[in-house]
């Protein structure tokens, strides 16, 4: 009886107290909403009503990418020019490279206060600008805060950065070419007389006698357990060598380049795709790769440095910088950079590549712009953002060039990429391969009407998530030559994403290829 | 009925309210005022509306989970995955807190104590790591030993049959040390008398063990695994992330609920399909712990949790 008593005292003070709480929960939440719901167009009225620069600002910006060590001092100068030039300060944010997948779309998710977001094709832009995280960037926006930007970005970066018709973004203007290739161990091709790798056969022989023959190292080595839905060479093998492209790294469509009407299929269904199993099965069987290699977490360029990776592929940009870092390091080690489709055509990265975007909340919003502006186009500023500050993080060659000092590891490695643009200055040690295979990639380079083209996957999610899911499941290990039966490992493989729903989701891309090429 | 009336018990019993309160507190901050993000579960998020101004949009995001076809599969292997725990996990708790209950030797026992205590302050990361680094094919310890001895090398991150096994004596080797203080501690509040009483009788160490302690640690163990069987379709994303990781070939099984949704929204960031799986979780746990709250009141009302 007692007890019983003391049960319902507690429940109703349990009672109360949850209601109390919750009411205040529930009030909280409608107070963010309105904020939340009225602020782009507060956003966009503010300046008109408030405008200039009388009012001393600190912007605040989201990076990606870990701080780097003398970000304070850099940042510090940078401040000091910003506020004589347009009065405001920059207060920088870094996400790490480890976890900002999860926390980029928190920072919005949970509307926390920043102005400046760094964004890109490959970091949440159009599924941000889809979910309304971004202000709406209209000409006369443009035009009045950004006169430098405005100038000199070319109009095509400005089309291809818009979503559904809208800016969202201040695209970088600086156009590279996105195809990759691999970097192999030099020396070790000569020591066992092979000859150039330049095709995919060639690239074979390479690692096949590597493998055979050097014990401890790995011939070629990837990390497919990052949720990374392809093989790492399926881009160079599968898309550039058949001259493909992927719509979605989620979704295993893709288009032929010169195919004006766009007509898109699935990639795990063409022979090409079958030929590609049997030139990876033979890889694995002859040992290239561990057994294992689906859990390798480790850092694929760290294990090559270290002597016990001979090849890895990755986009030219990176690899050159690579190439550089061993010649300072490890100059005894000898690297080159393999193209193995030299003759095919090369893809230009859309401006999308990398840029900036203004929180959709900000209160800031011309100011955040006029900073954007010189960042991307003051050349002082531009340097000090890209470089850090002279004679420390870097030694200036010319007013086009760089080279690296002691310093500069202390000033690298977040996303300040979003201000690329002609202003850039290229590091003096940039390996000629490197250079030589560019020039010879903008050469090649192919422009088709569906380079801009963006899927809108708002009704097709469930189905997008479920192939996907197949993609990590089933096309991972059968690339990897983990399963025996090739072509039952296929026909696995087809029958799931049918099952994910694949047709539907193949439809509606359909469509929405069809219209967009409708509009052009 | 009632002599002092609602105030008079709350100053009756004012000293055991406050000592309630802060537990009350956490309960109702962490787990009551979250509730009400269910809604999502049953919207489409965007940020412009926020969790209450989103548009409906009824049960479409429960459709992923169930039109993807794992949802079965992946249910099964979390429920049997949980019960297999709870079974090995319990059993092996509490026959470590008898021996550490029987062991003479302060020393010895105390030691043991802190052997079987460390692994529980291992983070699921590195245990991931120690793992990888012990059944990797070409360099791991195992392979390695199997290889010197001239056995075959036996490739255990491609062979799923042997995950079930790995993945309950990992939990195991894990939960061992926390499990059994409390059970120790149970057994330490056992009337001292009994055992006097059963040892004058001559009763020997088993005697001693399957008469008093166990009947005794009764109470304990059913509320242990009644709180266990609550989160019976929750699988432990710590573990079965970092033991298996994106290993498609072992996912047969392997995954598990929380690892399934994880897998599949990491790149399209859908708050609602998140929170719909979440949901479902959540009305399965609620189910069974009623049932097996019913099941134990059915066999014995004193030692059912309500």
């Amino acid at each position: 009886m007692q007890n019983k008593k003391i049960f319902m005292l507690l429940f109703a003070l349990v009672f109360v107290l949850a209601t109390v709480l919750s009411a205040c929960g529930g009030n909280n939440n409608a107070g963010n909403n309105t904020k939340a719901s009225n602020a782009p167009t507060e956003g966009t009225t503010e300046p008109t009503t408030n405008g200039g620069t009388s009012e001393e600002l600190v912007i605040k910006m989201l990076l990606l990418g870990g701080k780097p060590i003398d970000s304070d001092t850099v940042f510090g100068e940078l401040n000091k020019k910003l506020k004589t030039k347009i009065n405001a300060t920059v207060q920088p944010e870094f996400l790490d490279w480890s976890d900002w997948i999860q926390k980029y779309p928190l920072k919005f998710a949970a509307n926390e206060d920043f102005d400046i977001a760094y964004t890109a094709n490959w970091a949440f832009y159009n599924d941000q600008a889809l979910k309304g995280g971004f202000l709406e960037l209209t000409d006369e926006l443009l035009q009045k805060n950004m006169p430098l930007t405005w100038k000199t970005m070319p109009s095509v970066a400005w089309e291809q950065s818009k979503v559904n018709g809208k800016q969202y973004m201040v695209p970088n203007n600086k156009p590279e070419v996105i195809d990759k290739a691999v970097i192999i161990r030099e020396d070790l091709r000569k020591k066992y007389n092979l000859d150039p790798v330049n095709s995919p056969e060639s690239f074979a022989k390479y690692v096949i006698t590597i493998a055979a023959n050097e014990k401890s190292i790995n011939a070629y080595n990837a990390k497919p357990g990052d949720g990374w839905k392809w093989h790492e060479l399926d881009q160079i093998l599968l898309e550039q060598n058949n001259e493909w492209n992927l719509v979605d790294a989620n979704f295993p469509f893709a288009y032929k380049l010169d195919d004006v009407t766009g007509k898109v299929f699935n990639v795990y269904d063409t022979p090409e795709f079958k030929e590609l199993l049997k030139y990876y099965k033979d890889l694995a069987d002859n040992n290239v790769w561990s057994k294992n290699i689906v859990n390798n977490k480790n850092d694929i360029w760290q294990d090559m440095k270290a002597g016990k990776t001979a090849s890895y592929a990755h986009n030219l940009g990176t690899l050159s910088s690579n190439l550089a870092e061993m010649r300072r390091e490890k100059p005894e080690v000898e690297l080159a950079i393999a193209d193995l489709t030299p003759d095919k055509k090369k893809i230009a990265a859309i401006s999308t590549q990398n840029g900036f975007a203004i929180h959709a909340t900000s209160k800031k919003a011309e100011r955040a712009l006029m900073v954007i502006d010189l960042l991307q186009n003051d050349k002082e500023i531009h340097d000090l953002f890209m470089y850090g500050i002279a004679g420390t993080h870097y030694e200036a060659v010319g007013d086009d060039k760089f080279n690296a000092t002691t310093g500069t590891a202390n000033f690298m490695g977040f996303s300040n990429w979003g201000a690329n643009s002609p202003l850039n200055r290229k590091d003096a040690s940039y390996p000629a391969e490197g250079d030589a295979i560019e020039a010879a990639w903008q050469q090649k380079v192919y422009n088709f009407d569906l380079e801009t083209f963006v899927f809108d996957d708002t009704k097709v999610k469930n189905e997008v998530a479920n192939v996907g899911n197949v993609m990590i499941r089933y096309a991972i290990p059968l690339e990897y030559g983990l399963i025996k039966d090739l072509d039952k490992g296929q026909a696995d493989l087809i029958k799931q994403l049918k099952a994910a729903g694949i047709d539907k989701l193949q439809t509606e891309l359909q469509s929405q290829i069809e219209a967009f090429l409708a509009s052009k | 009925m009632n002599r002092h009336g609602f105030w008079g018990n709350v100053r009756k019993n004012k000293t055991l309210l406050l000592m309630l309160t802060p537990a009350v507190l956490f309960f109702i901050l962490f787990a009551y005022v979250p509730m009400a993000g269910i809604v999502l579960a049953f919207k489409q998020f965007n940020y412009g509306g926020g969790i209450l101004g989103s548009p409906w949009n009824g049960l479409d995001n429960f459709r992923f989970f169930f039109e993807s076809g794992n949802a079965w599969i992946v249910t099964r292997n979390t429920a049997l995955y949980n019960i297999a725990f709870i079974i090995v996990n319990n059993v092996l708790q509490i026959a470590a807190a008898i021996l550490l209950f029987e062991a003479v030797g302060k020393w010895f026992r105390k030691l043991s104590q802190t052997v079987m205590f460390l692994p529980y302050f291992i983070s699921w990361v590195v245990v991931g790591a120690i793992a990888y680094n012990l059944f990797n094919y070409d360099v791991g310890t195992l392979n390695s030993i199997l290889a010197a001895i001239g056995l075959e090398r036996i490739d255990i991150y491609n062979t799923p049959s042997y995950w079930p096994f790995i993945l309950v004596l990992v939990s195991a080797w894990k939960a061992l040390g926390y499990g059994s203080v409390m059970y120790l501690a149970a057994i330490t509040g056992i009337d001292t008398e009994m055992y006097e009483a059963a040892e004058i009788d001559g009763a020997n160490v088993f005697q001693r063990i399957f008469h008093i302690t166990i009947p005794n640690l009764y109470p304990t163990i059913i509320i242990l695994v009644l709180l266990a069987v609550g989160n019976i379709f929750r699988g432990d994303f710590g573990m079965f992330y970092n033991m298996v990781g994106n290993n498609g070939l072992l996912f047969s099984s392997t995954d598990v609920i929380d690892t399934f949704v994880f897998r599949s929204l990491t790149t399209s960031n859908e708050i609602g399909l998140s929170a719909a799986a979440g949901f479902f979780q959540s009305v399965l746990g609620f189910a069974t712990i009623l049932l097996a709250n019913y099941a134990v009141r059915k066999y014995d009302k004193d030692r059912a949790l309500f």
